[in-house]
């Protein structure tokens, strides 16, 4: 287990060094710089910022510079917010990001469990049907749409909740249902197709000969084996909601990283968006190997060589 | 609502005997129930976690709240940019001047000044009882600080250029001088601020106004360094105190008890940063926030929201305008530029963008020293095709294919659409629209520009020089790449003319020779704020240059809300 560990480790460090060097040659093929604005600044005031930021230097010194920061856990200034440096920004954003993407996660498979179950046991029943159809839309509603739609509703015309901001625990609300409808539906879907796989085989037909009752059936040995997809795709699922909530965010005014994936680009502030790719690799690398090691708690027959 | 769906799902359980009127409605078999009931629980668990009490609408009015749209990127005013960090500055600091309703520079820090030796020396004469928030009196010093630093090569400010009219100031800058003191500014005493200009400059007054000149504190910035604008270190002399900054979410102000003009009516100001218009519009109906800007208000609610109370239009010193690239055919011909200028109808522009732009054919926006209306090619499709005709395309017959390009942004494509549309219909001519991403745009207008782009200029500070100087022989914003050495001489002499007379004239002859005799551009409208503010407040100032003033913001006693 611990050989396994660290070789997964060691893949994931080489992962990080490799997406680090992407985006930064990516970067800086991109035509336009950080400090082009409609305002052209004279070539003097330009030479100083470019010298302040080692700009003017040449390219491999400047991978060099920025590899060396990183190792220290120092992604440098940002060319866009003045005052504080990369490291700032994430620490201040991302544990929001995370806390959004988890009530997101909670939510998908809370609601998605018990839907995905109903629709594999009341198969092509009025039940399936409706949660199939809950499903559709869950998947088929953009962000921008539902976010405006739960504002519309439970702000405008009901006022239940703020229409946007964090801060509040209720404030969480509006956008963990928005981000979460996504992976709810998908989850659902999974949930119902996996676990009618899993109602054909053998060891089904053996309980129930026993003489299991159906609840036992369905919730302990049809339910356990139907998990691995499920378990398969919770890792990419959370990496994707806790920094690809860059609408849920913009929409509810959520002050979280997943912006930054989209303004830090238009901005061509490099550190910055080398400084979110890379925890975004990171958590993804992080969130694959978790759901490695709950496969081998879930199915004894897959080892963690 | 939820009491309705609990007592329906408690009629579902019950087995009375009785037919609800829930099993009246759907007349389903017991396992049907049961399935139905999987499918209702959830939504019942949503519904009653989301059944929290109503956001409470407020409080005593004592707390005003406005949207800044996005995160401040710096509050060093010698760093700043943005309007959005401006907005912020502009409430926790005074400068030594600022403006007055006709945009001229007025006295704040400075009590007075004296203009010496033709315009090269000017003399401020400061107050002697402005505090900083630390209890410590404002210097003259801080002001010779504050505009060494913004010069100074490591602080690398992309605004040092706004004070090269200082003597040595530039070169300080670019490192030929590295003895700060022989920048042209200087402490003579506490209250005494002391000026040397290269040349005279008439309008340098007028930058004394902008929020980069002013006042700083040596040992704050050089104690905490980067972290000096955090609200633990930040020291102020404004009508408000940074109180808290929630980066990415929410800065507080509070009023400054010291503050020399009188602390301000309001107590508190709550500045969210919520990105999404339509997000915003509706915080500002639910009562959250209490003033929206045009960075608020999503251009196709601005019909309806002209109509409610406390909407207000304010024209901006920010001016829209298309280029032509001069230097290679067709548009190295004037009788075809001017033919393209005379083919448009800048009085669609409100119609098709809601905003009440203004349309202008001259350049120097309403408000500014030097409008003049008059100027400018008008509107006239004859002979407009009769230059077109002379330059050799009849119809716009042979014309080569063209390329009018945009920076990505809805307004730009509409109004591009309609200008396709008016040379089409007037010349003959039909140019491709090309729109782009905003840094790509930049670096392209730099490089190699196109034959048509689109362009704009909000002003610094509320002087013509600030928006003619764009269109220079040696000026790195001339995308055009339009040289008269007229009109050089004509911004240089206006620039050391004192007289306002005299530079009316010299500016009115400039703005010819650009749009009507040279037509290097094509001036289209001059941008219009759309805000909106609560009416339970009055004494709100939002000014032509994007400026949000709340320092005279105080309830209005006759709303009837208390």
């Amino acid at each position: 287990m611990l050989r396994f560990l660290f070789r997964r480790l060691l893949y994931g460090l080489v992962v990080l060094w490799v997406v680090t060097t992407l985006t930064f040659a990516m970067l800086r093929a991109l035509p336009g710089g950080p400090f082009d604005s409609q305002r052209r600044l004279p070539p003097e005031v330009m030479a100083n910022i470019e010298a302040k930021y080692h700009l003017d230097e040449p390219l491999l010194k400047q991978y060099g510079r920025y590899l060396a920061g990183v190792v220290q856990g120092d992604f440098g200034p940002s060319y866009k917010y003045l005052d504080r440096n990369v490291a700032d920004i994430i620490a201040d954003t991302f544990p929001t990001s995370t806390l959004l993407g988890l009530l997101a996660l909670a939510f998908a498979l809370i609601f998605s469990f018990p839907l995905g179950v109903l629709a594999a046991k009341y198969r092509d029943g009025w039940a399936d049907r409706a949660c199939s159809f809950v499903a559709t839309l869950g998947i088929s509603v953009p962000h921008f749409v539902l976010g405006a739609l739960l504002i519309w509703l439970f702000s405008l015309k009901l006022g239940w909740f703020q229409a946007a901001r964090w801060g509040r625990p209720t404030s969480a609300v509006l956008p963990m249902v928005t981000l979460g409808a996504a992976p709810f539906s998908y989850l659902s879907f999974l949930i119902r197709s996996s676990l009618l796989e899993t109602l054909r085989e053998d060891f089904i037909r053996t309980a129930r000969a026993k003489g299991l009752k159906e609840i036992a059936v369905l919730w302990k040995h049809a339910l356990s084996n139907s998990l691995i997809p499920v378990l398969t795709v919770l890792g990419p699922l959370f990496a994707a909601l806790i920094t690809g909530s860059f609408v849920v965010e913009y929409v509810f005014a959520i002050p979280g990283m997943g912006r930054f994936f989209i303004t830090a680009v238009t901005d061509r502030d490099y550190p910055l968006i080398i400084g979110v790719t890379l925890v975004y690799t990171a958590v993804l690398v992080v969130a694959n190997l978790v759901v490695d090691i709950f496969y081998s708690l879930v199915d004894p027959r897959i080892k963690t060589r | 609502m939820i009491p309705f769906c609990l007592k329906m799902a408690c009629a579902w359980g019950t087995n009375s005997g009785k037919i609800t009127p829930t099993q009246a409605l759907f007349p389903l078999t017991s396992r049907r129930r049961k399935q139905f009931l999987w499918f209702v629980l959830p939504c019942l668990a949503v519904l009653a976690l989301s059944s929290c009490k109503r956001s409470s609408s407020r409080d005593d009015g004592a707390t005003f709240r406005v949207n800044l749209s996005t995160e401040p990127p710096s509050l060093d005013w010698s760093l700043a940019t943005d309007h959005v960090s401006f907005n912020v500055i502009a409430n926790l600091m005074v400068g030594l001047t600022e403006f007055d309703r006709q945009l001229k520079p007025a006295p704040v820090v400075a009590k007075s000044w004296d203009i010496l030796e033709g315009g090269r020396k000017l003399v401020f004469h400061l107050r002697d009882d402005v505090q900083w928030s630390d209890g410590q009196k404002v210097r003259a010093e801080d002001f010779e600080y504050s505009w060494r630093r913004l010069l100074d090569p490591k602080t690398a400010s992309q605004y040092a250029y706004i004070l090269f009219d200082v003597l040595n100031a530039e070169e300080f800058h670019e490192g030929k001088i590295a003895d700060e003191k022989q920048v042209g500014v200087k402490a003579l005493d506490e209250a005494t601020l002391e000026v040397t200009l290269k040349h005279p400059t008439s309008y340098f007054l007028s930058i004394t106004t902008f929020e980069v000149t002013y006042p700083q504190r040596r040992d704050v910035v050089e104690k905490f360094a980067a972290k000096w604008t955090e609200p633990e270190n930040i020291v102020t002399n404004g009508p408000f105190l940074l109180a808290s900054w929630k980066h990415e979410n929410e800065i507080r102000l509070k009023a400054n008890p010291k503050f020399f003009l009188g602390k301000p009516a309001i107590e508190n100001v709550e500045m969210f940063m919520v990105n999404e218009k339509t997000t915003a519009v509706g915080m500002y109906e639910q009562g959250q926030l209490d003033f929206l800007d045009n960075d608020s208000i999503p251009p196709l609610e601005k019909a309806r929201l002209s109509k409610i109370p406390g909407f207000k239009p304010v024209p901006q010193l920010r001016g829209e305008y298309y280029g032509f690239a001069l230097d290679r055919k067709p548009f190295d011909d004037p009788r075809v530029r001017k033919a393209f200028a005379m083919a448009i109808d800048r009085s669609v522009f409100p119609r098709i963008l809601h905003g009440g732009e203004l349309p202008s054919s001259s350049w120097i926006p309403p408000g500014m020293l030097a409008h003049n209306l008059k100027i400018g090619l008008p509107y006239n499709p004859p002979e407009a095709r009769r230059l077109l005709r002379e330059a050799g395309y009849p119809e716009g017959k042979g014309f080569p294919q063209v390329t009018l390009a945009y920076n990505t942004q809805e307004d730009h494509k509409i109004v591009a659409e309609a200008v396709q549309g008016m040379w089409k219909r007037n010349l003959g001519v039909l140019v491709r629209l090309d729109n782009i991403e905003w840094k790509v745009y930049l670096k392209r207008l730099q490089n190699d520009p196109y034959p048509v782009f689109r362009d704009g200029w909000g002003a610094d500070y509320p002087d013509p020089d600030n928006f003619m100087k764009l269109f220079t022989s040696n000026s790195g914003n001339n995308h055009t790449r339009w040289k008269n050495s007229r009109y050089d001489q004509l911004l240089n002499q206006a620039a050391e003319e004192m007289k306002d007379d005299k530079r009316r004239r010299l500016y009115d002859e400039a703005q010819r020779l650009l749009c009507e005799t040279e037509v290097a551009i094509v001036p289209l409208f001059v941008r219009v704020e759309s805000t909106i503010l609560n009416s339970r407040y009055i004494g709100l100032e939002y000014n032509s240059m994007q400026r949000l003033i709340l320092r005279n913001v105080r309830l209005n006693s006759t709303s009837g809300v208390k």
